[in-house]
């Protein structure tokens, strides 16, 4: 197959999207018909791209010297990926094309979106770290630019996001440039590195880049101000999709590929605590969220912690079960914040307390939501179940027993949270503070999006053989990790993980589950019936009720610490120091010289031919005796 | 046919007082349609020539009285493609530009005539021919930029005259000189008579005749005073001519003709050329940073920027010989693009005094996104093109262990950025100056001719690969085969 298709799904939404810009404002429909066209176009092709089969194709084009070249490579892993956020992408442009039709600025949300979309395939399919950081560095713009889209107030969370993600970035471009330095090549799939000395270093650095995409902590801050300010189904895509893939992907290229994350090595622990301490602290912030979104946005974050757990442990059923899980979670988690978007939509507050018992009018949106929640709490059956088995059965492996512990505290609060969301917003009984009376479902175009979705999140879970066989496995060809686990290790999941449910980690993952129905059902009680206090009894308890106030101060906020305190500190003595130092440099010495010497060969121009002449001659008589002196 | 580069513009020279008595824009239009001609008939030759193939054409072959012999190599070509390129948008821009002049007929005979000399002069084998292509263009520029007859051009025109006058005295008098003891004209032959043993001060003198004769005609410090009173008078797409292609033609064209292919760059020259090309690159900056009319800021600019091309060239190494071919492409279309934007800018504002113009960009917003890209390239801004040749002359100084040179050339960028934000900040962005409320964008022609020279802009920035391997490289292999470098090191296999 000719390589040059690579092109089709970084071009084509590009395209699009440099065409929704310029396209007249009126022309809405023709825009968002533009925009599903163009993410179905890519979506076409990365399917062509994904079913080439072999070692995947390749296209390099020599591009600068010094080893920067143009080089895309779809093998195993990006492939699958490109799929995957292809695939999001289009239902998303979908979903956004009804739900932005009356936006404020949705011309420019449907341009970012697109050229994100296509950003985002080129970070997929990038073999060159430089092409990678154009793609990945790029994304930021359209990242900055999508927040302040939600309204005039947003560009402050945007400036957020921008800062913490530049941060991290940067961090990925040193963790590159050490990886160069050590391995001299800047293609990806050369690179071959052990993570020690400066290894260790580029690998923590650019592990640093990937887990901030995707949302880790401390690198999250950003993320639920956003679910507050930017439109909802940027939420959807980037958050919740698109950055997970990114993010999850470049991680598991890294320790899979480029570097070799030993079980229970330093590299290994590393990943581990981030990810352990990103599941609980997370779910923690999450439990006690009152607003749908924001809810949604610490669940974004938390998740996050399973799929680096999972990769971090190093073991063939924890890697796989975590790349498993970045799309589980792209799936289950989509949902979701589509089907708040429906619920902000129709019922016109995402604020818990207002909401109630809209599953009666809205009952197609609280299916998705049933599913999805059931899904993202590793209900068995559904998705979420095998690729956290999974990643309990990876850590557990690993013998350090706090992180499978800090995997089912997860769990618990997780379902937890869950049923507080679901029981405080579709059952129960209508509230009478909701704002709209008569909320339904939404229209097609919105509803598809959801449907397709949650009906892919029961297909994985029921039949959990086809994404790991077809998706996951192929990641692994050729892998030391696959060698060494030998046939036991994911021919286990082809064929025995209908029977998991048997297991002891499975057990105790079911029996979280029945811990936190039992806490939701107390929490309620205890509330009065109102559901959306159910986490109440959580949130006071002793030690937690202080620290659920100094998180709510923004005192964990990186954010807050380095704009507000350490740059403001910082920028003034270097202002006072050096700034006004070089200022008097240039004020007094620089440019007194300069009009000196300006003035001076002003003078000497002052247009007389005989001057000038003179010059001539002159010039003339040195360059002969120069020349006459050199020549002997 | 090379002498159809020749031939065709000077007999639409002939025509042109002809037909601007029929139709009014029959001149405009076959003046545009000439340069157009010429370009497509070098870009034909683009192919052949980047595979190694030189074309001749000998007046002999044909029995003719007159001896004529013709030869295009690599670095021909490329200035037959500057010329014709910078041409075409300024005969364009000319539409428009030169309707308040009157007198087209003549304005467009005069400048055939003077693209006819340049086309002669880049593609003549021998010494006196040069200097008859030389002239023609010469006395067509002369005619030119005094050509709104006011009193300051006239002035202009008659210095420029004044000081060529010495310029190619000196030039006629070198090829005397190197006819005597050398005992041919032609380039090769002169080149092979020359290699045996000769009194070395005579050929000093030669030398030094050549280097002031064609370093005047290219402006180079401190042969340059003519250049800032001509420039700026002449009208501005004649300015456009002569800042981007003339002083290149006949100036460091000719010269390193001269020194590469006859003397094969002998180090007292490629010293002396490092001085003067350093001496020109700082002081040009410096002056134009004190400059107060756009036009003239811009013609000390080209000073500067000669500068730089002079310091590649006398590097002599592969990769200065590409970087400095490379900017004289370049600079002909960035400094080509904003003489016409100052000819806009005066046109729409009727002043180019920096002081009298301000936050015209929103009333000008092609003038004003054209010159932005247009400062961008000359001050060596990625992705423009000015970054990349201005890089690769940066890096061969380095190489060559030019460290001193090497700095000076980042700093006098520094300044090139400087002065031109001068330009940016003063007429294009702030407060709508008092006066000029009532201006309007420039009419279609004026327009079109900009943007298509700032397109370029971007286009070769952006696919310098293309360029420097298709039309950069041809020449730079002739050049360094001149004088018995091997330039294979520099294009790997």
């Amino acid at each position: 197959m000719n390589p040059n298709i690579l092109l089709v799904p970084i071009l084509a939404p590009l395209a699009a999207g440099a065409a929704a810009l310029v396209l007249p404002k009126g022309l809405k429909w023709a825009r968002e018909a533009l925009a599903v066209a163009a993410s179905l176009l890519a979506l076409a092709y990365a399917w062509a791209v994904f079913s080439a089969g072999g070692d995947g194709l390749r296209l390099f084009v020599p591009w600068t010297s010094f080893g920067i070249n143009f080089d895309l490579y779809a093998r195993h892993f990006p492939r699958f990926i490109l799929l995957a956020a292809s695939g999001f992408s289009f239902l998303l442009a979908l979903y956004s094309a009804s739900f932005m039709h009356q936006a404020w600025r949705s011309r420019e949300y449907f341009a970012y979106f697109l050229i994100t979309a296509g950003l985002a395939n080129g970070a997929i399919l990038a073999n060159n770290f430089v092409l990678l950081l154009f793609f990945w560095e790029a994304l930021l713009v359209t990242l900055y630019g999508m927040i302040t889209l939600g309204h005039r107030g947003a560009h402050i969370t945007a400036t957020k996001a921008l800062v913490i993600s530049g941060l991290a970035d940067f961090c990925l471009i040193l963790g590159i440039v050490f990886a160069w330095t050590l391995s001299g090549t800047m293609t990806m799939s050369e690179v071959r590195l052990e993570p020690v000395g400066l290894g260790a270093a580029a690998f923590i650095l650019m592990g640093i880049g990937a887990m901030a995409k995707a949302g880790a902590m401390p690198f999250h801050t950003w993320i639920p101000d956003a679910a507050v300010d930017a439109p909802l189904p940027f939420m959807a895509f980037l958050p919740a999709a698109l950055e997970k893939l990114l993010g999850i992907y470049l991680l598991g290229r890294i320790s899979l590929e480029l570097f070799r994350v030993e079980m229970n090595g330093a590299m290994s622990l590393f990943l581990m605590t981030v990810g352990a301490l990103t599941i609980v602290l997370a779910v923690l912030m999450a439990l006690v969220q009152k607003d749908y979104k924001k809810l949604l946005s610490f669940h974004a974050i938390s998740q996050v912690g399973y799929m680096i757990l999972g990769i971090g442990t190093g073991t063939l059923v924890g890697v796989a079960g975590g790349i498993f899980h970045m799309l589980n979670h792209a799936m289950y988690k989509c949902t979701l914040f589509l089907t708040g978007g429906s619920v902000e939509r129709q019922a016109g507050t995402t604020d818990l307390k207002k909401l109630g018992g809209l599953g009666r009018t809205m009952p197609v949106t609280a299916a998705c939501f049933w599913v999805a929640a059931f899904s993202i709490s590793g209900v068995p059956l559904f998705n979420g179940f095998v690729s956290k088995e999974m990643v309990f059965h990876g850590a557990a492996e690993t013998g350090l027993l706090i992180f499978p512990i800090a995997a089912w505290i997860g769990a618990i609060f997780t379902f937890a949270s869950f049923l507080k969301l679901g029981h405080s917003t579709y059952l129960g009984k209508p509230n009478a503070e909701t704002p709209v009376k008569d909320a339904r479902d939404p229209g097609w175009a919105m509803q598809v999006p959801m449907i397709v979705i949650a009906a892919g999140c029961v297909l994985f879970g029921l039949y959990s053989k086809l994404p790991l066989q077809h998706l996951i496995a192929p990641i692994f060809h050729g892998n030391a990790i696959a060698a060494e686990a030998g046939h036991g290790g994911l021919e286990f999941w082809h064929h025995y993980h209908g029977f998991a449910v048997f297991s002891v980690i499975a057990g105790i993952s079911i029996g979280c589950l029945v811990v936190a129905f039992l806490l939701h059902r107390y929490g309620v009680k205890k509330a009065g019936g109102k559901a959306y206090l159910a986490s109440e009894p959580v949130h006071n308890l002793p030690v937690l009720h202080t620290l659920y106030d100094l998180a709510e101060a923004r005192v964990f906020d990186i954010y807050e610490w380095l704009v507000g305190k350490l740059l403001r500190g910082g920028a003034w003595v270097v202002w006072k120091a050096v700034d006004r130092g070089i200022d008097a440099l240039y004020e007094h010495v620089m440019t007194f010289a300069g009009r000196v010497s300006i003035g001076v060969l002003r003078e000497y121009h002052n247009g007389l031919l005989a001057n000038y002449l003179s010059w001539v001659v002159g010039g003339f008589a040195l360059l002969a005796v120069y020349l006459a002196a050199v020549a002997r | 046919m090379l002498l159809l580069f020749i031939l065709i513009p000077l007999a639409v020279a002939a025509l042109m007082p002809l037909l601007y008595r029929i139709n009014r824009w029959l001149p405009d239009a076959l003046a545009s349609l000439t340069m157009l001609a010429t370009l497509v008939l070098g870009i034909a030759h683009v192919r052949l020539i980047a595979a190694g193939h030189l074309y001749y054409w000998d007046s002999a072959l044909y029995g003719l009285p007159i001896r004529l012999s013709l030869m295009m190599d690599g670095f021909s070509l490329l200035l037959l493609l500057t010329i014709s390129l910078v041409s075409f948008f300024a005969c364009v821009f000319s539409v428009n530009y030169m309707e308040h002049y009157g007198c087209k007929g003549g304005y467009y005979a005069l400048f055939m005539i003077m693209v006819a000399g340049m086309n002669g002069l880049v593609l003549t084998t021998d010494l006196f021919s040069l200097y008859v292509f030389l002239e023609v263009a010469a006395i067509a520029s002369y005619a030119l930029v005094a050509f709104g007859q006011k009193h300051d051009e006239v002035e202009a025109a008659f210095k420029y005259l004044m000081l060529s006058a010495v310029a190619t005295t000196g030039i006629l008098l070198a090829a005397a000189l190197a006819y005597l003891i050398g005992g041919a004209l032609g380039f090769s032959e002169l080149a092979a008579a020359l290699r045996g043993g000769l009194d070395a001060r005579l050929l000093a003198l030669v030398l030094a005749l050549f280097l002031m004769g064609f370093g005047l005609k290219a402006a180079v410090v401190p042969f340059h005073a003519w250049l800032p009173d001509a420039h700026p008078s002449a009208p501005a797409p004649i300015s456009a001519m002569l800042s981007g292609v003339v002083i290149k033609v006949s100036g460091v064209y000719a010269l390193v003709r001269v020194a590469y292919n006859i003397f094969g760059l002998p180090a007292g020259v490629s010293q002396a050329l490092l001085f003067l090309g350093a001496l020109s690159m700082v002081i040009g900056a410096l002056i134009a940073l004190g400059q107060s009319d756009f036009k003239r800021m811009l013609a000390y600019s080209s000073i500067s920027q000669v500068g730089y091309i002079v310091i590649g060239l006398g590097l002599g190494t592969p990769l200065g010989i590409m970087g400095a071919l490379f900017h004289l492409f370049n600079h002909a279309t960035f400094k080509g693009l904003l003489f016409l934007d100052a000819g806009s800018t005066e046109y729409a504002t009727g002043t180019r005094d920096l002081h009298k113009l301000g936050g015209i960009n929103n009333r000008l917003p092609v003038t004003g996104l054209t010159t932005t890209i247009g400062t961008f390239s000359i001050a060596g801004v990625p992705p423009f093109n000015g970054f990349w040749s201005k890089l690769l002359i940066i890096v061969a100084l380095v190489q060559a262990n030019q460290m001193g040179i090497a700095i000076l050339a980042v700093a006098t960028s520094v300044l090139t950025l400087w002065y031109f934000l001068l330009i940016q900040r003063r007429a294009f962005f702030g407060k709508l100056a008092v006066g000029l409320e009532k201006i309007k964008e420039v009419p279609f022609y004026m327009a079109f001719a900009t943007l298509g020279l700032a397109a370029l802009c971007l286009a070769v920035g952006l696919f310098y690969p293309w360029v420097t391997d298709n039309l950069i490289r041809p020449g730079v292999t002739s050049l360094a085969n001149a004088i018995g470098v091997n330039s294979f090191s520099l294009f790997g296999n």
